[in-house]
């Protein structure tokens, strides 16, 4: 069978209880793998922290917001929470800017650390920091994760703002 | 006496989040991972507003609000499903099974305490 394939950017997320690939590029920005084996389930998300807000609340719910939904997804496509692990790919310092914005790789990986140590999701492998950007290619039907670094982004990939949080519509039933 | 809301959500961050929202109000919160938890927190606390998620382990939120529904003390507790399920068919679902209101995630803490104030006002 011919494995489908689907690239994700920044605030993607996907998951499918169907065999894919999924690919993404990083660089400071984070990707979770979370991979359901007996259910043959599998999504990626990718988030980026606000380059500005990186120690407010404002973060915090952005990686929380995209854990929620990859979360949410997996379970959708079939997967059952408590059997989750995940792969945890990102973070690098790609961009050699002085200033705050070094400390958003760090964030981000202490964040997504801490957020998986919470919600009791174990970490099978993970290739966070450095200073090279990454392809990540996930496979979500058997959880194989592959990494290739790279030196250079491209432009366009690197200056790919973060979509504004939008919050969800509220419906009050008569 | 502050009104106390129930909080059922399966991720102990989002609970967390909901929970500093609904304190800026002075709101008590009670908080359960799950709908077979809450079931067993609200037989000795009785709450007047419930929070919950759809997708958990064990009992999804929609059966716990039709569960709640069917029990004389929360026949009429408003409750409100906090999920990031943004289809109309699930939203429709969830008017079905009871539910006073369906909120999308992510949610801003402004919005949700004005939904609570105008749910828990609308009851009063």
């Amino acid at each position: 069978m011919k494995t489908g394939a689907v690239t994700i950017y920044i605030g993607g997320v996907y998951a499918s209880g169907q065999p894919m690939v999924i690919k993404t590029l990083l660089g400071s920005c984070i990707a979770v793998c979370l991979h359901d084996a007996v259910g043959g389930v599998g999504g990626m998300n990718h988030f980026m922290l606000p380059w500005g807000k990186a120690d407010g609340a404002d973060a915090g719910r952005f990686g929380v917001h995209a854990m929620d939904l990859l979360i949410g997804a997996v379970m959708k496509a079939g997967g059952d929470r408590r059997r989750l692990v995940a792969k945890v790919f990102g973070g690098a310092n790609v961009l050699d800017v002085p200033g705050p914005v070094v400390d958003v790789p760090r964030q981000n990986v202490e964040f997504i650390r801490t957020f998986l140590k919470e919600e009791e999701i174990s970490v099978v492998s993970a290739d966070v920091g450095g200073r090279y950007a990454r392809h990540v290619h996930f496979y979500t039907h058997d959880g194989r994760a592959f990494v290739k670094r790279v030196r250079r982004v491209r432009a366009e990939e690197r200056s790919r703002a973060a979509p504004a949080v939008k919050y969800g519509e509220i419906t009050l039933f008569e | 006496m502050p009104a106390t809301i129930l909080v059922v959500e399966d991720s102990k961050t989002v609970r967390a989040l909901i929970r500093a929202a609904l304190l800026a109000d002075d709101y008590l919160v009670v908080e359960a991972p799950g709908a077979r938890e809450a079931l067993t927190t609200l037989e000795d606390t009785p709450v007047d507003l419930v929070i919950t998620d759809v997708n958990m382990p064990d009992i999804d939120g929609l059966t716990f609000t039709k569960t709640l529904r069917a029990r004389p003390r929360e026949r009429s507790t408003p409750i409100l499903v906090l999920t990031t399920e943004d289809g109309e068919a699930m939203k429709q679902r969830g008017r079905e099974a009871g539910a006073t209101g369906w909120l999308v995630k992510p949610f801003h803490p402004d919005q949700l305490r004005d939904t609570v104030r105008r749910v828990l006002g609308a009851r009063a």
